[in-house]
């Protein structure tokens, strides 16, 4: 007689597969016999078959104790217990992709055969992903380990009604089967663990019952949900580096203070990237794809204007840093440093500090006081502040003697000009920077009546439209050669301009600025003479390429031109021959380390990436210095009850943004039309309260929202403090909390 | 004390419910109801008695009385419930179950011919078809005995090395609806009888304790050897219940048997319930023409009282097991059990089993005049035999 | 009528605590992604958060074998195992002595679709008829589960079992309908795919005195043949797509609608579980169906209001 023990769980088909082997031996002619030991358990749970088969009628109907062969189903059930009572020398079938020599040390009295009946399920689709069926396959193992033919396995299989993939699972698994050499005999028998004769059990008359054990099902696992965290493509595109994500978590729970302590971590300017950043963060919303991306720019804004917090240097050190240029950069790099508890010293060649945020953006957008605010926090950090010292070639070497380290921010200073032909008509033609400067300061009259004209597509051109507009300009148009889906401009800027009555032309290049000569000699109207595009192609950045349209000229009457297409960095500062790379020093033109931060080193020209550049340039310079690496919450913070960080981006098709419902963007309020046009008053009012925060879909970022442990169905996922804690021991691995996970936190992991 | 003429059905329902009284001071009193012919009036006196702290819960079944009962009986409630024949088969299930969970519910049987076809008069085949549960049996012979045993009854079950139902069986009509003079307790001495109950495994919300859930062999085992272990207490503990009856009501309910001149009897009868008392006339009557003949009046069927039948019967040579009731395939119940009580004990004993009263059948004094000719006549035990059976069959071994 | 609100899911939901000594504790004996161990814990989870107690009792249904084998057991509330159809009785026992002593806390009974809509219906009809005052929740899971995936009445049309080998013929028994029409205090369904609508509704019937019936539609990955981890999508897509109506009816005469249907498809319900073969289904029928089921239900709840 040949006996075979199964060890399987609940839902693999253990006993099908015991009798999947009795009817083939049945089908020989011998007397067979297949069972499973029947208890409670259910899917997942250990369980046990066993069959027996004979020559001679089989009238034994006990339990198996003492089995000649052994089959696992099972990966995760290997292990010394199911060699219990094996006979020496018998087979041991395991469900595995390693090869036998890998358990013959676990079982070394007995021959030991592998497949991976797994993978072949799968290949069949037999069963569930996560509850492979894979008897049939094991069935065909089990021939080839008896050296039964492999036609009687699949006559049995024919036999009981199983067919298409469960067939060639079989034949797969009888081809695929490895087994290790036949070992040394051992001893007989090792001892069966026979159940005991009954014992006098508690009785519930007397209380029995009570606070009783459990079972640990966390065995009947074959997979394991796991804590990852991704990065969300807000935190990702970030110039900055804001931990755009952890801040909204905060305002989500209308904890502004919170939200702005995350904010400053990396950025000095929260209430005014709030208001003028591009935010790249919103263009890559993930929750576009659902009802519209989270109006990260306003709550950023709301953070920075309703946060408190109260910044101390983490120490003080002897170094001493100039900072050349008072720019975004400029002060970014000096409030890092000044956290980390340098001296520093800010040159500023203007009277105020601040660079394009006071001169290039109109207060309408950001307001001097704002500025001065988030300044103030900067400077009440300890930084010392020269103003109207313009650093020249010379200069710049006298503060790398004085100084422990020099970084140079200076932006961009040389504006791009427009050749427009022989007519160019200079006293017309100015540049936008400049325009908006005198703006700002007061010192621009009114353009009652005029027609002012501006070339370009940037937020300086809608910058420089919109303040005409406020000057009383009669027209205002913009030149902009591009189409509008191509304009660098914040989108809301020239949704708002429109508003203004801005007039737009698109698809323009001007040509030529001139006059039509009178008959009375008067130099007469100027005209900018302008010529339709149209786009071909893309150019070296990417961007659709504007080509001419023959035959296409036209004119625009104006009085005024005004420039805005770019600036580009002065690098005469610099000894002859520099290389400028943003967060490398200059090296071997001078001893003291330089750097160049902002857009002098990059040109991004966003407030942000001046910020980020700051930044980065001031944990440089901290390590040239000291040798210290600091994370000053670059992008973002991993969780620390995270099992895998994956430092990628998560993008929507990765959320379940069915798991949440539609609710529109929140957008702030805004002055009306006839005070816009007329006064420089902040259109923005910003957002009253915190709400939009809660549209975050905190993409691959655990925000507690705790989904995962209202659905275990076994109550054993549990948020301890802010980490979320997974009882392995009785966790089954059904998944619920990975599929009802809205933003593909949890993960299974194979064990 | 005052004796008045009223049904065995009223007796039983009155007991039932001054039992269920006698517990106002502890957790009070309920029982599922559902009428059947011929035990209504019990549960209709049930309902209509007011109690102190009790409740009645009409049902829609009898699967649902003894699960109402069951119920408050888990919640420490002194419980109850009455029903017969089909509605017994009916509540078969809960009636188990009440016995595996160790509840010590009294129900009241009036032994009724289970049908089809429909027959509403007596017979113990109802009640004899729960014989392999772990309830106790006990069997009436009059309204007395149907107050009496009744009462008696709760103390037994409720006694905690017990803690199994009771089941107080009564003849249909002819003691359910017969009217006879009964002494009903007062609530008084009631109270004193029965004393408070406290299960002491009643559901209670700080002990979360899971009943019935499944169950290892080994501890099914252990249970059923928990339950064989009270079984074997019952009649020592019943003997301790009767003399407190004795104390408390000045009468004695009796015994779980009663042995009626079998000191030097030959011949003995076993019997029960109301054909015992037939019998005991003829046995009057025929030890005065100096026949030795005895009768052993069974109270209790189960726990089957081996013991005090082998002692009534020390002297019989010649025993005759009459059953009012037939069990397909081998005869009477009664007549299986008194022949396993003496096998293995007695070797020169001769037990035969006689099937009358089917369906009700009115026993008479001839009848058993029959059964004793025939007893004497025998040189050995053979079939059940089938005594006054109206339509003879070929091939039967019948009294005639 | 107010939408299931799951908005909250983005910004964090509130979190319903759950103690050590929870209704069911873990390593119970209950397949992995099961329903009614969802209903188990958040039923556990509302009477900690109302402060109340309670005993269950259980007929046959894969919640009897729960608790594991004696003396272990997954419960941390007295439980008791009644017999198939005898749940409703033996919990009016209880009620009865319950509220004979002045005691506080709720006697539950816990019944799969088996007990409930087949077996136990004369029991549970009576007992809603005599309006005790007891809890009975029904976790339905189509298929009397705990003997291997066999018909019930709450099987619906078209879901192979192993007694409707080629598909149920018949739809689902309308216990809503049936449990209302006694006039009882409270009848709503529940799902465990909208928990807040679950715990309100739970902490409803806590307050409600009288016979309460709740409907829980409680995946069964096992009898279902789905993946454990789509449980609640499941039953989420069961409520979106119209095929099980969340409601509430109160004295049996005045209804409330809890959800609409948001235009999910019900073929995504059927393709995702085995035990139908979506290209045998009228989907058009059905469709069609759940249009006219809401069309009424939404009739109903405007002119009875609750």
């Amino acid at each position: 007689m040949v006996e075979i023990r199964i060890h399987g769980r609940g839902g693999q088909g253990g006993v099908t597969l015991a009798k999947l082997v009795a009817t083939s031996r049945f089908l020989t002619g011998q007397s067979v016999q297949a069972f499973g030991l029947y208890a409670a358990e259910r899917s997942g749970a250990p369980v046990q078959a066993f069959c027996r088969f004979d020559d001679a009628p089989i009238t034994n109907r006990n339990l198996i104790y003492e089995p000649d062969h052994v089959v696992v189903l099972d990966p995760t059930l290997i292990g010394p217990g199911v060699s219990t009572g094996l006979k020496a020398g018998g087979w041991i079938l395991l469900n595995s992709g390693d090869s036998p020599e890998h358990f013959t040390g676990l079982f070394p009295h007995n021959r030991v055969a592998t497949v991976d009946a797994t993978a072949i399920a799968r290949e069949y689709g037999l069963g569930t992903r996560s509850v492979p069926i894979v008897n049939t396959a094991l069935a065909g193992a089990v021939a080839r380990m008896l050296s039964i033919a492999l036609e009687q396995m699949l006559a049995a299989l024919e036999h009981l009604g199983f067919g298409g993939g469960n067939v060639a699972a079989a034949s797969d698994a009888f081809e695929a089967m490895l087994a290790s050499d036949l070992p040394a005999r051992g001893p007989d028998g090792q001892g069966g663990a026979r159940v005991g004769p009954a014992v006098r059990a508690p009785s519930f008359l007397d209380g029995a019952g009570v606070d009783a054990p459990t079972i640990l099902t966390g065995e009947w696992a074959s997979e394991q949900p796991r804590r990852s965290q991704f990065v969300p493509p807000c935190n990702h595109v970030c110039p900055a580096g804001n931990d755009v994500q952890g801040f909204l978590h905060a305002l989500a729970d209308d904890r502004a203070d919170d939200a702005l302590e995350i904010l400053l971590r990396t950025s000095p300017f929260p209430a005014t990237c709030g208001r003028v950043c591009p935010a790249p963060c919103m263009a890559s919303c993930n929750r576009i794809q659902l009802d519209g991306e989270v109006n990260v720019r306003a709550l950023e804004r709301y953070a920075g204007d309703r946060g408190r917090v109260a910044l101390v240097p983490s120490g003080s050190r002897p170094e001493r840093v100039a900072v050349v240029g008072s720019g975004p950069a400029g002060l970014a790099a000096a409030y890092h440093l000044a956290l980390l508890g340098y001296g520093v010293i800010v040159y500023e060649g203007g009277s105020q500090l601040g660079g394009l945020l006071r001169s290039g953006i109109p207060q309408f957008r950001l307001p001097a006081d704002v500025l001065d605010r988030e300044i103030g926090r900067i400077l009440d950090l300890g930084v010392e502040v020269v103003t109207g010292v313009f650093v020249n070639r010379e200069r710049l070497l006298a503060l790398a003697r004085a100084h422990d380290t020099v970084l140079v921010a200076t932006g961009l200073q040389e504006m791009r000009a427009l050749r427009l032909g022989i007519g160019d008509d200079e006293e017309a033609v100015e540049q936008g920077i400049d325009f908006l400067d005198r703006v700002r300061s007061g010192a621009q009259e009114r353009l009652d009546g005029e027609d002012v004209v501006v070339v370009g597509g940037g937020n300086t051109a809608m910058d420089a439209a919109r303040s005409a507009m406020r000057l009383g300009a009669e027209s205002v148009r913009v030149v902009y050669r591009r189409a509008r889906e191509q304009m660098p401009a914040i989108r809301e800027e020239i949704d708002e301009a429109l508003e203004e009555g801005v007039v737009m032309d698109f698809l323009t290049q001007p040509v030529a600025i001139h006059r039509m000569a009178q008959a009375d000699g008067d130099l007469g109207e100027r005209h900018l003479l302008c010529r339709r595009m149209e786009l071909r192609g893309t150019d070296a950045s990417g961007r659709p390429s504007p080509m001419e349209v023959a035959g296409s000229d036209f004119s625009i009457p104006c009085q005024r031109v005004i420039l805005a297409l770019g600036q580009s960095p002065d690098l005469s500062v610099f000894p002859e021959g520099t290389e400028i790379r943003e967060g490398a020093a200059l090296i071997g033109l001078l001893e003291t380390p330089v750097f160049a931060v902002g857009d002098l080193a990059t040109s991004e020209g966003t407030v942000a990436a001046a910020i980020g550049s700051g930044r980065r340039a001031a944990l440089h310079i901290h390590q040239t210095l000291t040798g210290e690496v600091v994370e000053v919450g670059e992008r973002m913070r991993v969780r620390s009850d995270v099992d895998v960080w994956h430092d990628e981006v998560i993008r929507a098709e990765a959320l379940r943004l069915h798991l949440f419902e539609r609710a529109g963007t929140d957008v702030q309020g805004e002055i009306g039309l006839d005070r816009r046009v007329t006064t420089f008053d902040e259109v923005h009012s910003g957002l009253t309260d915190p709400r939009e925060a809660r549209r975050c879909l905190s993409c691959g970022v655990c925000n507690e929202c705790d989904l995962c442990v209202t659905y275990c169905p076994e109550g054993v996922l549990k948020r301890v403090g802010h980490d979320l804690v997974f009882d392995y021991a009785h966790c089954k691995g059904c998944g619920v909390c990975v599929t009802e996970c809205p933003r593909n936190v949890v993960f299974m992991s194979h064990l | 004390m005052a004796l008045e003429v009223v049904t065995g059905n009223h007796a039983a329902g009155y007991a039932l419910a001054v039992a269920g009284e006698a517990n106002r001071g502890a957790r009070g009193a309920a029982c599922g109801i559902y009428p059947i012919t011929p035990q209504t009036e019990i549960v209709e006196r049930v309902a209509g008695f007011p109690f102190t702290k009790g409740r009645v819960v009409p049902v829609e079944s009898e699967h649902s009385a003894m699960a109402v009962s069951m119920g408050a009986s888990l919640a420490g409630a002194r419980a109850f419930t009455a029903s017969s024949s089909n509605g017994l088969a009916y509540m078969v299930e809960n009636i188990m179950t009440a016995g595996f969970y160790r509840l010590p519910i009294v129900m009241v049987a009036v032994n009724r011919t289970l049908g089809p076809p429909w027959n509403i008069w007596a017979d113990q085949g109802d009640s004899l078809m729960l014989r392999d549960f772990p309830w106790v049996q006990l069997y009436c012979s009059d309204n007395q005995e149907v107050a009496d045993l009744t009462l008696l009854a709760f103390r037994l079950a409720e006694d905690r090395r017990i803690l199994l139902p009771v089941l107080v069986c009564m003849d249909a009509f002819i003691v359910s609806h017969t009217q006879a003079e009964t002494d009903l307790p007062e609530q008084e001495r009631v109270d004193r009888y029965l004393p408070e109950l406290e299960l002491p495994h009643r559901m209670r919300h700080d002990v979360p304790r899971t009943l019935g859930g499944l169950i290892w062999p080994d501890v099914t085992t252990s249970q059923r050897f928990d339950v064989d272990e009270a079984m074997r207490r019952v009649p020592a503990v019943y003997q301790e219940c009767r003399d407190a009856f004795r104390n408390v009501f000045g009468r004695d309910p009796g015994g779980v048997l009663e042995a009626f001149r079998t000191e030097d009897a030959e011949t003995v009868l076993v019997a029960s319930a109301t054909i015992a008392t037939t019998v005991r006339d003829v046995i009057e009557a025929r030890r005065a023409r100096g026949e030795r003949l005895g009768l052993v009046k069974m109270r209790m069927y189960r726990p089957f009282p081996e013991g005090e039948l082998h002692r009534a019967c020390a002297s019989a040579r010649r025993v005759g097991v009459l059953d009012r009731d037939y069990a397909a395939g081998i005869g009477g119940v009664w007549g299986q059990d008194v022949r396993a009580a003496f096998q293995g004990h007695r070797d020169d004993v001769l037990v035969q089993d006689y099937l009358l009263g089917i369906g009700g059948g009115d026993v008479t004094a001839e009848s058993i005049d029959r059964v004793l000719d025939d007893l004497r006549d025998r040189d050995r035990a053979g079939p059940a035999s089938w005594v006054d059976l109206a339509v003879g069959g070929a091939g039967r071994e019948e009294v005639a | 009528m107010s939408a299931v609100t799951e908005g909250a899911l983005a910004a964090g939901f509130p979190s319903i605590p759950c103690s050590e000594e929870c209704l069911l504790r873990p390593g119970n004996t209950n397949c992995g992604g099961c329903g009614m161990s969802i209903g188990l814990t958040m039923l556990g989870r509302a009477l900690e958060e109302a402060g109340e107690a309670c005993m269950m009792a259980i007929p046959a249904c894969c919640g009897a074998v729960t608790a594991g084998a004696f003396p272990t057991t997954s419960y941390g509330v007295p439980v008791v195992n009644t017999t198939f159809a005898s749940s409703a009785a033996v919990a009016s026992g209880l009620a009865a002595i319950r509220d004979l002593n002045g005691e506080s806390g709720q006697v539950v009974c816990w019944a799969g679709d088996g007990g409930t809509y087949d077996i136990g219906m004369a029991t549970l009809s009576a007992a809603a008829e005599r309006d005790e005052d007891i809890l009975y929740i029904c976790y339905d899971n189509e298929i009397y589960g705990n003997t291997g995936g066999q018909r019930s009445s709450a099987t619906p049309a078209g879901a192979r079992t192993t007694t409707t080998p080629s598909g149920k013929r018949e739809g689902k028994k309308d216990i809503v309908g049936i449990m209302a029409a006694h006039g009882i205090p409270y009848t709503a369904t529940l799902s465990i795919a909208h928990p807040e609508d679950f715990r309100e509704k739970l902490l409803r019937a806590f307050g409600i005195r009288g016979m309460r019936f709740l409907l829980i539609h409680s995946p069964c990955p096992t009898g279902w043949k789905s993946e454990p981890g789509d449980s609640v999508a499941l039953v989420r897509l069961a409520v979106r797509s119209g095929l099980f109506p969340l409601l509430e009816v109160f004295d049996g005469e005045r209804w409330r609608l809890n959800a609409e249907p948001d235009g999910s498809d019900p073929a995504e319900y059927f393709r995702r579980q085995r035990r139908f073969r979506p290209d045998e289904l009228d989907l058009d029928a059905i469709r069609a169906a759940c249009r006219a089921r809401h069309e009424r239900l939404r009739t109903l709840a405007a002119t009875f209001p609750a």
